[in-house]
């Protein structure tokens, strides 16, 4: 469907892909918390009014730009945008009675402030949108790509996925029962069988077209489906199988989004049923925690691992019996009832 | 409450207000200009700031002439505030 050439990702791990990537530390407690670089490239006098979603936004987003100038596009895929700063500006309405109310928590509160703030540090005046469908946020994005791609071909676009932990939404999901009760360390995510997750934020960005040349990962399918149903989905996953695992092909990698919730976990073990033994399993949830665009950091995490031919020995559930990786599965589920299935090859 | 303090009040508001920190407000110069040259701030400062007289020091400023005479540096806007504070 397209291919992904760069790929740049601020997440709580950050040295995944380093020399020694057995080394990897995993960072525990219930908030895991992206680590931020030193924004060389965003102006002091702009840093300081970006929230932390824009930050990671647009920091992960200069890494590529700065490389490729000449997009036709920025895309991007959040279901909160900078809610923390949202929520100021909520509170300075009540606070001041709907009087006297400061622009810059508003200005960069919205969701449509990570994709504009980027294409304003670059001055791109081209397509710039911005999809929020909560758990399936980034694969609307990539959607949106999909379709611009093939109505404009020889196009290169940014596309992202990108969210926040603040305290609202954390104590929103909280109370909803959407994150663990006790403390959980990250090591010891895959033995819960509490309900809930750990919380978890990041930005990961990709310049994507349809240039085979030089690629990283080419891209090949989507679907995304809204169930409570594991058995719908299990079907809807074979189908999705059947008809874009290329002929006489064998899938070798399985990037399952698990995440420690136990009422998601039928889901994640019909979709294990349906993949067989011979694919390797790997799970990520315990490095990036849940957020609703964590798909983006698994797309981030896929385009490394086909690129590298390498799996960090932390994401491994199951070996894999194949010793190169051609075809690699995503599967997410965002509270159990937002699914989606990507489909990622290796360009050889 | 003296000038010195004031000033101190103010410069900390500043940072408060505009989120200027790391900046301390020992590094802030009373008599530099706020826009352009010296702290270098813009046009959503200056409304962030005119929030900050009217939440702050009941001042209400509405006349953008006014503004311009008012937001030039920290003992500039020092000198209106002990003159015109409501609070």
């Amino acid at each position: 469907m397209f291919y992904i050439h760069d790929i740049a990702a601020i997440s709580p791990v950050h040295e995944l892909f380093a020399s020694s990537p057995e080394n990897t530390n995993i960072i525990s407690g219930n908030k895991l918390l992206a680590v931020e670089p030193v924004y060389a490239g965003i102006p002091p006098t702009v840093l300081r009014r970006m929230g932390k979603a824009v930050r990671m936004s647009v920091g992960a987003a200069l890494h590529i730009i700065q490389k490729h100038p000449q997009l036709d596009g920025v895309i991007i895929g959040t279901a909160n945008g900078g809610m923390e700063d949202s929520i100021k500006f909520m509170n300075q309405i009540v606070q001041y009675e709907e009087g006297l109310l400061t622009p810059g928590n508003f200005v960069q509160s919205t969701p449509n402030g990570l994709a504009s703030q980027i294409a304003f540090m670059v001055k791109n005046k081209n397509y710039n949108n911005t999809h929020v469908h909560r758990g399936l946020s980034f694969e609307n994005a990539l959607l949106d790509v999909v379709m611009l791609l093939s109505e404009q071909p020889s196009a290169s676009y940014l596309l992202g996925g990108a969210d926040e932990i603040s305290s609202y939404n954390y104590n929103i999901d909280w109370l909803a029962g959407w994150y663990k009760k006790e403390e959980v360390s990250a090591e010891r995510l895959f033995n819960s069988s509490t309900n809930g997750t750990i919380a978890g934020e990041g930005a990961a960005m990709f310049l994507v077209n349809n240039t085979r040349t030089s690629a990283t990962a080419k891209f090949t399918s989507l679907f995304t489906s809204h169930s409570t149903d594991e058995a719908e989905i299990q079907k809807k996953l074979e189908h999705f199988l059947e008809k874009h695992l290329p002929k006489g092909e064998q899938l070798d990698l399985v990037l399952s989004g698990e995440n420690g919730d136990r009422r998601l976990l039928p889901f994640y073990e019909a979709m294990e049923a349906t993949v067989g033994e011979n694919a390797g399993l790997l799970r990520f949830k315990h490095l990036c925690g849940e957020y609703p665009t964590a798909s983006s950091f698994a797309l981030w995490l896929s385009c490394n691992i086909l690129q590298t031919q390498t799996i960090p020995a932390v994401l491994e559930k199951r070996k894999a019996r194949s010793t190169t990786f051609r075809n690699l599965l995503v599967y997410n589920s965002f509270q159990g009832h937002q699914h989606s299935f990507m489909l990622i090859s290796a360009v050889e | 409450m003296e000038k010195t303090q004031l000033a101190q009040e103010v410069k900390k508001k500043m940072i408060e207000f505009l989120n200027l920190s790391p900046l301390t407000p020992e590094e802030i110069v009373d008599d530099a200009p706020l826009f352009g040259e010296g702290l270098g701030l813009d046009s959503i400062d200056s409304l962030e700031l005119i929030v900050m007289l009217k939440r702050e020091y009941g001042i209400d400023i509405h006349d953008p002439k006014e503004g311009r005479k008012i937001l030039v540096s920290v003992n500039t806007m020092v000198d209106y505030i002990e003159t015109h504070r409501t609070v």
